[in-house]
């Protein structure tokens, strides 16, 4: 199994360099962002068995908080930078800990819900609140240094640095480094006593655990690691606005992520996120192709226009016939086959 | 024995991953009260619910005047025939004592309002306190509703889950006269933890530990078997 | 001392803005709140008893919303386009066109409801993060098929000339949709009471709601009163998205989402359970809303999330929650 993480990372890593299209470079940094923000998603729902709609909220607040650090207070430096995401980050933990700890303390469904109410809240508050958050409109940082249009950092082992290519590198790590965390978190002490806290809560607490405490720390963790991929979003697509950042659509995007990639699987966000960005991104050409088929009937053009139809049909029947996702159920085969 | 009216062949029940019921086999003589007894957990609560058809049995078969019943669901087995009055008695405390009467009636007919006047006459509280919300009787009151459910229809087995629980001795005592006189009419399976209530009522038992039959036969050799009691019941 | 509590909310809320607000835009604000509530009320009615009754979250609920809007919507056009009953002034034609939608909608709903019940959500009753996940795709699936069927955009709903336009009482405007709304809605409270305290069917639900398995064990069918009551309380949200779409004169494939969220407000904050909590919960929400968003526009979201919040510190199980 590792041997395949460590194939993704090295595809990852190497992308830019084979001189692949833009469009490719985006499309890798966007599966690895969302693969990432998947995973952080997944720490709650798959490994804590928390049922949550506000996750995409603590992106946006990532986003934003990079955005505004770099807009808001004179030309953007380094320092402004880091202090955006430290800002994202510390507003994502309080966040966290005052939503855990107020909605934890009801029943499941509430939370759920309670938590859907609270990512809408942050959806207008960022329409409305424009003196700040730049309204519908949203915000588009400008990066320091390197980071910024048009950087240029010479050329090393025969290859241009460009801006993209720093900031590329750049995201990644910090992708990597929440996964790194994550990993870790998961198979701490502290992660395991979460998952028998979701296999049978009566039971933890009859242990002694102290399960309430153990659900906030999580969903601060994950919370908080959600605000970083958030802060590596601005940076990669210096453009913030509460329709990409905030709100049901990011949280569906998650949802169906988390699906089909796998729930309890860490690393399921992944495959999630590979076919979702990569079917999104291909996505006109399939309408081209519906359009070329059937010319003028508006009835066709719309059907296959109309993709998220099919996702939807898709989810149903993953959530069905496939619970746990594409390597979940790769896992319980090799395990099946592996033990008999 | 004539033809048994219930039949429980080595049934077999798991709960999630528990292995609760692992072999009970009983028969229930028509006309007579048998009783389930045995420790706390040992699956009395468990058999009363495979037989209703709230739980699959796994493996095993239960028949019921001949038929078998372990594959249908529990709102079927009822209407052959059979009334289960719960371990808690399940009353709808936000009903009035009256709708609870109504819910078990399966058929709202005058056979089952004969059935109904019945009642009241054994439990006059039952007419006192019609319109009143069941949640708030007494816990005997609300024992005597639970049965008196059980009754309303044509019932020709009654599975009765722990009646004396927390009610106090003298309620107890009411509630055996009380099912003395159902007894007359019906045939019953009574799972029961206070000996002497079994001992009252019962003709016939069964003692269950983890999860099997391990003996059965007619209550007075019970009565007087004290290692058989204190090895199966600390009694 | 428990029954006072929501009684002395509700007043609180309803008179307490006088002080801010002339009277004559206050009851112009208290018509339009009401009748925002009670369209709320009929999402939300339906949403309360299919969790009350079947532990079901029921996320595609707000769709079926839509999809009566839409269906309304297009009966509506029909009978203008082919005998102009919604632009013509005679009361019948109007009435006629308004009952023809409202049937055309809850036929669907009722159509759509026990598919869904039976399709989607059967089969994982009892697991509710699947139930949130497959009610969710049913949402997509169905908003995209309105979008395929009648375009993505916003349209305009066209309204009867009965109901539009207001009465002039004593020198106040009162306008003639929302009384409509609030009349519906009331009398929606009153047919779901009777139904619940007067029928067999109800006295069942009611058990139900309270105990699942008790019911069963007295030999009633139990799934086949969760279609039922799943089916109906689709109707009732067909009926609010209808007239909701009335309300506002437009219809847009995602309207349903909008009001889900209020509606689920509004559920936690009544009790889950309680048609009359849900009432309640709705008609404090739709007050509150209107009169913080003449007040302080922007912050009229924030009054329905703060109502919400203290409910939940004061009372978890909502004002007339059973605190199962």
């Amino acid at each position: 199994m590792s041997y395949l993480r460590l194939a993704a990372l090295a595809a990852f890593a190497l992308v830019p360099l084979l001189g692949a299209s833009f469009q490719v470079i985006d499309l890798a940094m966007k599966i690895a962002l969302f693969a990432t923000l998947v995973a952080s998603y997944d720490i709650l729902i798959g490994y804590t068995g928390i049922v949550s709609f506000g996750h995409a909220m603590f992106f946006g607040v990532g986003a934003y908080a990079v955005a505004l650090a770099l807009t808001r207070f004179g030309a953007p430096t380094y320092g402004h930078l880091m202090a955006g995401v430290l800002a994202g980050m510390a507003a994502g933990a309080v966040l966290a800990v005052v939503i855990a700890t107020f909605s934890l303390r009801v029943r499941a469904i509430f939370f759920a819900m309670i938590t859907l109410a609270f990512a809408e809240f942050a959806v207008i508050l960022a329409v409305q609140w424009s003196e700040l958050t730049g309204g519908e409109d949203g915000l588009s940082p400008r990066l320091p240094g390197l980071l910024a249009v048009g950087g240029d950092g010479g050329r090393l082992l025969g290859v241009p640095i460009s801006s993209r290519l720093v900031a590329y590198y750049v995201v990644l790590a910090a992708c990597l480094a929440c996964f790194l965390a994550m990993a870790r978190f998961v198979h701490s002490p502290l992660g395991r006593t979460l998952q028998a806290i979701r296999d049978n809560a009566l039971r933890a607490e009859a242990l002694g655990v102290r399960t309430f405490a153990c659900q906030v720390a999580a969903t601060t963790f994950a919370s908080v690691v959600a605000t970083v991929v958030g802060a590596g979003y601005a940076v990669w697509v210096r453009y913030v606005n509460p329709e990409s950042t905030l709100g049901v659509p990011i949280m569906l995007d998650v949802l169906l992520m988390v699906i089909i990639g796998g729930i309890g699987t860490l690393y399921g966000g992944l495959v999630g996120a590979a076919f979702l960005v990569t079917a999104r991104q291909s996505l006109p050409y399939l309408s081209r192709v519906g359009a070329a088929l059937f010319p003028g009937s508006a009835l066709a053009q719309a059907l296959t226009e109309r993709w998220l139809l099919y996702f939807g049909v898709l989810f149903i029947l993953v959530v069905f016939f496939f619970p746990r996702g594409v390597l979940g159920t790769l896992r319980q085969a090799s395990a099946r086959r592996g033990s008999s | 024995m004539s033809e048994p009216l219930l039949e429980v062949e080595d049934v077999h029940t798991w709960i999630g991953q528990h292995h609760i019921l692992q072999g009970v086999s009983l028969r229930t003589r028509p006309g007579a009260v048998t009783v389930l007894l045995g420790r706390n957990g040992a699956g009395k609560t468990t058999t009363l619910r495979t037989i209703v058809g709230l739980l699959h049995a796994a493996r095993g078969a239960v028949r019921f005047e001949g038929r078998p019943i372990h594959r249908l669901p529990a709102y079927e087995v009822v209407r052959l025939g059979i009334g289960y009055v719960p371990e808690g008695q399940g009353i709808f405390a936000t009903l009035s004592v009256d709708e609870n009467l109504r819910v078990a009636m399966r058929r709202e007919d005058a056979a089952s309002r004969e059935r109904l006047t019945a009642m009241r006459a054994l439990f006059p509280d039952l007419a006192r306190f019609a319109g009143r919300p069941a949640g708030t009787l007494s816990g005997g009151q609300k024992q005597m509703l639970a049965i008196a459910r059980a009754f309303v229809n044509d019932n020709r087995l009654l599975l009765i889950d722990e009646p004396s629980k927390g009610l106090a001795p003298i309620v107890v005592e009411q509630l055996v006269v009380a099912l003395r006189t159902v007894k007359r009419q019906t045939t019953v399976l009574l799972v029961e933890q206070n000996f002497a209530m079994a001992a009252a009522l019962g003709d016939d038992f069964y003692l269950i530990d983890g999860g099997r039959t391990v003996h059965q036969g007619p209550m007075e050799t019970l009565v007087r078997d004290q290692a058989l009691k204190k090895r199966y019941l600390g009694v | 001392m428990r029954r006072l509590a929501p009684l002395a909310i509700a007043a609180v809320c309803l008179f307490g803005p006088l002080a801010f607000i002339e009277a004559r835009t206050w009851l112009t604000l208290t018509i339009a709140g009401l009748a925002m509530g009670m369209l709320v009320f009929l999402v939300a009615a339906g949403l309360t008893l299919i969790f009350g009754l079947m532990d079901v979250l029921n996320f595609a609920h707000g769709a079926v919303f839509s999809w009566g809007a839409y269906v309304g919507f297009s009966v509506v056009a029909l009978v203008n386009r082919r005998w102009g009953w919604v632009d013509s002034p005679s009361l019948s034609q109007n009435a006629l066109a308004v009952l023809l939608a409202i049937a055309a909608a809850m036929v669907v709903a009722l159509g759509l409801g026990i598919a869904l019940e039976r399709v989607i959500v059967r089969p994982v009753y009892g697991r509710h993060m699947f139930q949130i996940l497959i009610t969710l795709g049913a949402t997509i699936v169905l908003e995209e098929l309105i979008r395929i069927g009648w375009g993505p955009n916003d349209q305009v709903m066209p309204v009867p000339l009965a109901l539009q336009g207001s009465w002039d009482l004593a020198d106040v405007i009162v306008l003639r949709v929302p009384v409509l709304a609030i009349g519906m809605g009331l009398l929606v409270y009153a047919g779901i009471q009777l139904v619940l305290a007067r029928t067999r069917v109800g006295l069942i639900v009611r058990a139900g709601v309270e105990n699942r398995e008790m019911v069963q064990v007295m030999g009633h069918d139990i799934h086949r009163y969760f279609t039922g009551v799943f089916a109906a309380g689709s109707a009732l949200a067909a009926l609010g998205g209808l007239m909701w779409a009335v309300f506002r004169q437009s219809v847009s494939p995602a309207m349903g989402g909008e009001q889900l969220i209020f509606a689920f407000v509004v559920v936690i904050i009544g009790g889950l359970g309680s048609v009359t909590g849900s009432l309640l919960g709705a008609l404090l929400v739709g007050l509150s809303y209107n009169y913080v968003a003449f007040l302080v526009p922007k912050a009229a979201i924030g009054v329905t999330m703060a109502l919400m919040v203290v409910v939940l510190l004061a009372r978890p199980a909502g004002l007339l929650g059973a605190g199962k």
